[in-house]
C-alpha cells in the first residue's frame, strides 16, 4: 500500500516545499566534498527525516534508495546478546539505538566502529566516508551520548554521523558541539494547507481550503499526520466537503476518556482504573510524553484560571521528572493523584459556596 | 582391632571414607553414648590439671566433638517437623528392602536439618550411607611445573557411586546401603548435560538408593538444585523431591531444650546452663537455622576463661520495652552480636510497608514494629524491583485521594533518585523516600486482605509495519507509527481492501 506521505515525498532538496532557503544551504553544504557531523532537531512531522533522504540523495544518487533490512547482534559487556533491526543501502545505515533500551551504548559503540572500519570499494566517484544515521538521539542514555561523544572524533574519516532528535536540551553539549545542528521548524499551519492542496492535486482530487485548514489545525502542525489524516478523510468521504469529520487518533480518544475518566470521581479506586488505561497506552507504544500533554490538555479544560495555573505548574514538575527518571508510569500516575487532590478541593469548596 | 582394620581398608580406593565417628552410632546408639560421655568429659579435665591451677581455661580436645554431642540421636529428637520426617522415613524403608536405584532429592534452606533427618533415620533402620566429598582435582604440579590432570570429574563421580552402591564393606555384611550425594562436582553445575549422562549410567547399573542434597537460597542463581534438578530431569528418571522448610521456632526451642538437658547433665564443667531467656534469644535470632541456633548457644552458654557469665556479650535488643512487648507474644529480643540476619522475602517486605503497625513506647511516643531502616537494610541491594512492588500495591490500601497524592508524588521522588544508578547514596535514599512516606502518607488506611501483584511487564510492542500494510523497508519505525500511522492506516486499508 503505498500512502500518499510516502508517494509524495519529496526526494529532492531543491523540491521542497517549505524551508526553502534552508534546504539551498544544505545543498550547498554537501556539494563540497566534505561536510560535518549534523544534528537535526525539531519537532515530529516538520520534514527531518525527508530533508536527510533529500541529502543522501545529493551525496550518493538514487543508490541509497534501494534499501535492506538487517538484524545486527552485538554482546553487551555482562555477556548478553542484542537484536537491533537496521535499515541500509551501500551508502548509509540507520539505527534507532533506543530500541534496546539500556544497552544503546554498546549499539552505538560497535556498529559506528563495524561502519567505520569497512572503506567503500569504489571510492572513484564516490564519497570517501559513509553515513550513520541516529535516531531520537535525545532519549538515549548518558553513557550511550559520551560514548558517541569518543566514537565521533575517533571515525571522523571514514564515517559521518547524522542525528536525528526532537528537541537538543536533552542532547549533551559535548556532542551539540561537535555537530552542525539544524533546526527544522513545524511547518506553519498555511505551508501544510499548501502542501494538502499540492498532493490533492497531483491526486487529482479537489480540497475545499476550509477543510485544508482544518487538517492542519487537527493535525497539530504534524505535516505527516495532516496528509495520513486527509487520505483517511477521502477514504471516508470523497468528494470532500468543508465541515466533513476528521477522524482522530486513536491514542488521542483513549486519553480524553482517561481525562473523563480522572474527572467523574477523585477517590483511590478510580486512580487504579486510570492506571490500568495508562498501562494500556503505554504498552501499545504511545510515548509517555504525548500521554502527559494529551492529558494536561484534556484536564486543564475543566479548571478555572487560578487552578490551571497550578496544574500547569505541577505537570511541568512531574513531566521533568519522568523525563529523568526510569518508569514514566510512576511520574504519570503522580500527577494524575496530584491533580485528583487538587480538583476534589476544588469541587468542595464550590459546593460549600453553593449551599 | 580397629586400628588394623583401618589399615587394612587402604588397599581399597582411598576416597572411599568410612565414616570413622559414624561406626559407633551404628550400634545401639544409648550404649555408645554413655560410654562416650566420660571420654568427652576426662580428657577435658585432664588438659586442665596440666595448666597452671589459677587460670582453668577450657579445652575441648576433640573438635568435632563439642558440636557432635548435641546431634539427635533418635528420631523423636530431630527438630524437623513429624510430617517431613514421616516422609522420609516411608521413603527410606520402602527403598532399602528392594535393590533399585531409586533417586531421592532433599532440598531445604540451610541448616534444616536435611542430612541429620537422613542420617538418624539411616541408623534407625541399620543402612550404611556412603559420602561423596569431591576431591581436589589436580596434583601437586610436576618437577617441570606442569599440573597433571587426574580423571574428569564425572568419570571419578560415577566410578565412586557405582562402587559404593554395588559393593557391600568388608567390615561388615550390612547388604543395605545407600549413597549420599551433598557436595556436587563443579563440572555438573557448569554443564548439566554430564549430569544426566551420569544418572543415566547409575539407573541402570547400580543396585542402591541414591540421595541428593541441595541447600536451597532465595537467590536463584546459586540455587544448585534448580541448576541442575530441572523438573524435566525429575520426570526422566523419576527423582522423588522432597522439601524441607525451615525450622519453626517451637520446634527449635525443644531441640534447644535438649542441648540444654544433655548440658546440664553431663558439661557443665564447659558451659553455664542456659536460661529460659538465653534459649528464647537464640531462637530469635537464628532464623529458622538448627545449626546456627546450636552455635550460637555453645557461644552464649560457654564459661568465659574468667569464669564470668557470658551474659555480658548478649545484647537482648531493646531490653526496655520487651516487657511491655512479650506480653503480645512478641518477643523482639535477640543477640546483637550473634545470630543470622532474618531474611524477609519480598513479599513480605511490601506487607510491612503497606501495613504499618504502629505500638506506643512507654513513653507515650508512638512506633513503627519495623522501622522503616530496618525495611531498607533488607533490600538495598534491590531497591528498584522493591519500589517497583510497591507501587503496583499501594493503592489499595489507601481511602483518601490527598493521602495517594502525597504517597505517589514520594514514588515519583524515588524513581527519580533511583534512575541515578551510579551514586550508592542516590539508591537508599530513593529506597527510603518510598518505603518511609508510604509508611507515613497513609492516615486512614482501608483494612482488607489484598493480595500482593507483581510489577506489570511494560515491554512495548510496537506494530510491524506488515499489520498496517505499509512496506517492509519503511522509512519509519516504532514511535512515529504509533502515534501518526496506526489510525489513518487502518481506515485507509480497510477501505482499499474491501
Amino acid at each position: 500500500m503505498s500512502l500518499w506521505v510516502d508517494k509524495h515525498r519529496p526526494r529532492d532538496l531543491m523540491k521542497l516545499d517549505f524551508h526553502t532557503d534552508q534546504a539551498v544551504r544544505l545543498k550547498s553544504l554537501v556539494q563540497q566534498s566534505d561536510f560535518p557531523h549534523l544534528l537535526v532537531y525539531g519537532p515530529s512531522g516538520a520534514g527531518k527525516k525527508t530533508r536527510i533522504m533529500c541529502l543522501l540523495r545529493e551525496l550518493y544518487g538514487s543508490g541509497v534508495e534501494r534499501l535492506r533490512q538487517e538484524t545486527m547482534t552485538f554482546t553487551t559487556p555482562s555477556n548478553k546478546k542484542v537484536e537491533i533491526m537496521t535499515v541500509s543501502s551501500n551508502y548509509h545505515i540507520e539505527v534507532n539505538p533506543t530500541d534496546v533500551g539500556i544497552h544503546d551504548r554498546v549499539v552505538i559503540m560497535d556498529l559506528v566502529k563495524t561502519v567505520a572500519q569497512t572503506h567503500q570499494i569504489d571510492s572513484s566517484g564516490q564519497r570517501e566516508f559513509k553515513v550513520v544515521i541516529l535516531n531520537e538521539v535525545d532519549d538515549l542514555t548518558k553513557d550511550a551520548q559520551h560514548a558517541l561523544r569518543r566514537t565521533m572524533e575517533k571515525y571522523v574519516a571514514t564515517c559521518r554521523l547524522i542525528l536525528i532528535a526532537n528537541s537538543i536540551s536533552r542532547v549533551i553539549p559535548a556532542i551539540r558541539s561537535r555537530c552542525l545542528t539544524i533546526r527544522v521548524p513545524a511547518p506553519t499551519e498555511t505551508e501544510i494547507a499548501s502542501v494538502l492542496k499540492l498532493v490533492c492535486r497531483k491526486e487529482s482530487l479537489n480540497i475545499p481550503p476550509e477543510l485544508a485548514i482544518r487538517l492542519a489545525k487537527a493535525a497539530d502542525r504534524n505535516l505527516r499526520r495532516a496528509l495520513l489524516m486527509c487520505e483517511a478523510c477521502k477514504v471516508q468521504q470523497y468528494p470532500f466537503t468543508a465541515d466533513q469529520k476528521i477522524p482522530e487518533p486513536d491514542w488521542q480518544l483513549f486519553i480524553r476518556e482517561t481525562a473523563a475518566l480522572i474527572l467523574s470521581e477523585q477517590t483511590p479506586k478510580k486512580l487504579g482504573e486510570v492506571r490500568q488505561k495508562l498501562y494500556e497506552l503505554i504498552i501499545h507504544g504511545v510515548p509517555p510524553d504525548m500521554i502527559f500533554g494529551g492529558l494536561l490538555k484534556e484536564l486543564v479544560r475543566n479548571c478555572d484560571m487560578s487552578m490551571k495555573c497550578q496544574v500547569a505548574s505541577h505537570a511541568a514538575t512531574y513531566e521533568h521528572r519522568m523525563r529523568l527518571g526510569n518508569k514514566a508510569i510512576f511520574h504519570i500516575e503522580a500527577f494524575v493523584a496530584k491533580f485528583m487532590a487538587i480538583y476534589k478541593k476544588f469541587v468542595e469548596e464550590s459546593m460549600g459556596d453553593a449551599f | 582391632m580397629t586400628n588394623n582394620l583401618k589399615k587394612e581398608k587402604k588397599w581399597f580406593k582411598p576416597m572411599f571414607d568410612f565414616d570413622d565417628e559414624e561406626k559407633p552410632a551404628k550400634k545401639s546408639k544409648k550404649e555408645t553414648h554413655s560410654q562416650k560421655v566420660p571420654e568427652d568429659i576426662e580428657p577435658v579435665e585432664s588438659e586442665v590439671l596440666d595448666l597452671k591451677a589459677g587460670q582453668k581455661p577450657i579445652i575441648i580436645k576433640d573438635h568435632q566433638h563439642w558440636l557432635k554431642t548435641f546431634e539427635p540421636v533418635k528420631v523423636e529428637d530431630l527438630a524437623v517437623h513429624n510430617k517431613k520426617v514421616q516422609e522420609v522415613e516411608e521413603w527410606v524403608k520402602t527403598v532399602c528392602n528392594n535393590n533399585n536405584s531409586d533417586m531421592l532429592l532433599m532440598t531445604g534452606p540451610v541448616g534444616c536439618g536435611k542430612t541429620i533427618t537422613l542420617r538418624v533415620l539411616a541408623t534407625k533402620y541399620n543402612v550404611r550411607i556412603t559420602e561423596w566429598i569431591t576431591p581436589v582435582d589436580i596434583d601437586i604440579p610436576s618437577e617441570y611445573g606442569e599440573f597433571e590432570f587426574k580423571q574428569r570429574q564425572s568419570v571419578r563421580f560415577l566410578d565412586f557411586i557405582l562402587n559404593a552402591a554395588n559393593f557391600t564393606s568388608l567390615l561388615d555384611d550390612n547388604n543395605r546401603k545407600l549413597v549420599l550425594v551433598e557436595d556436587f562436582p563443579n563440572t555438573f553445575l557448569r554443564t548439566p548435560s554430564e549430569f544426566t549422562e551420569v544418572l543415566q549410567q547409575y539407573r541402570q547399573r547400580a543396585k542402591s538408593p541414591i540421595v541428593f542434597i541441595c541447600s536451597e537460597t532465595h537467590t536463584d542463581n546459586k540455587n544448585s538444585a534448580a541448576n541442575i534438578f530441572t523438573p524435566s530431569l525429575k520426570e526422566q528418571f523419576k527423582i522423588h523431591h522432597i522439601t524441607f522448610n525451615s525450622v519453626a521456632p517451637t520446634n527449635l526451642k525443644a531441640a534447644l531444650k535438649r542441648v540444654d538437658s544433655i548440658i546440664s547433665r553431663k558439661h557443665t564443667a564447659v558451659y553455664n546452663c542456659p536460661t529460659a531467656d538465653v534459649i528464647e534469644c537464640v531462637v530469635n535470632s537464628s532464623a529458622g537455622d538448627v545449626r546456627s541456633a546450636v552455635l550460637n548457644l555453645h557461644f552464649a552458654c560457654l564459661k568465659g576463661g574468667s569464669r564470668q557469665n557470658m551474659d555480658t556479650s548478649i545484647v537482648p535488643g531493646k531490653e526496655s520495652k520487651s516487657k511491655g512487648v512479650r506480653k503480645k507474644k512478641q518477643t523482639s529480643s535477640k543477640f546483637m552480636s550473634l545470630g543470622k540476619d532474618q531474611t524477609v522475602s519480598i513479599l513480605h517486605g511490601v506487607g510491612r510497608v503497606l501495613n504499618p503497625k504502629v505500638i506506643e513506647t512507654e513513653t507515650g511516643s508512638k512506633k513503627f514494629t519495623h522501622s522503616p531502616e530496618d525495611i531498607i537494610e533488607q533490600f538495598i541491594s534491590q531497591p528498584i524491583s522493591f519500589v517497583n512492588f510497591l507501587e503496583e500495591n499501594y493503592l489499595p490500601h489507601f481511602s483518601n485521594i490527598d493521602h495517594v497524592d502525597k504517597a505517589a508524588s514520594a514514588i515519583s521522588d524515588a524513581d527519580f533518585m533511583l534512575a541515578e544508578w551510579r551514586e550508592k547514596m542516590c539508591q537508599e535514599y530513593g529506597l527510603y523516600t518510598a518505603v518511609a512516606s508510604l509508611m507515613l502518607a497513609n492516615k486512614a488506611p482501608i483494612s482488607a486482605w489484598n493480595p500482593v501483584r507483581g510489577p506489570k511487564n511494560m515491554k512495548i510492542q510496537y506494530p510491524s509495519a506488515r499489520e498496517l500494510f505499509l512496506e517492509e523497508n519503511h522509512l519509519y519505525k516504532g514511535k512515529i507509527l504509533v502515534s501518526d500511522y496506526q489510525t489513518y492506516c487502518k481506515i485507509i486499508g480497510n477501505k482499499t481492501g474491501t
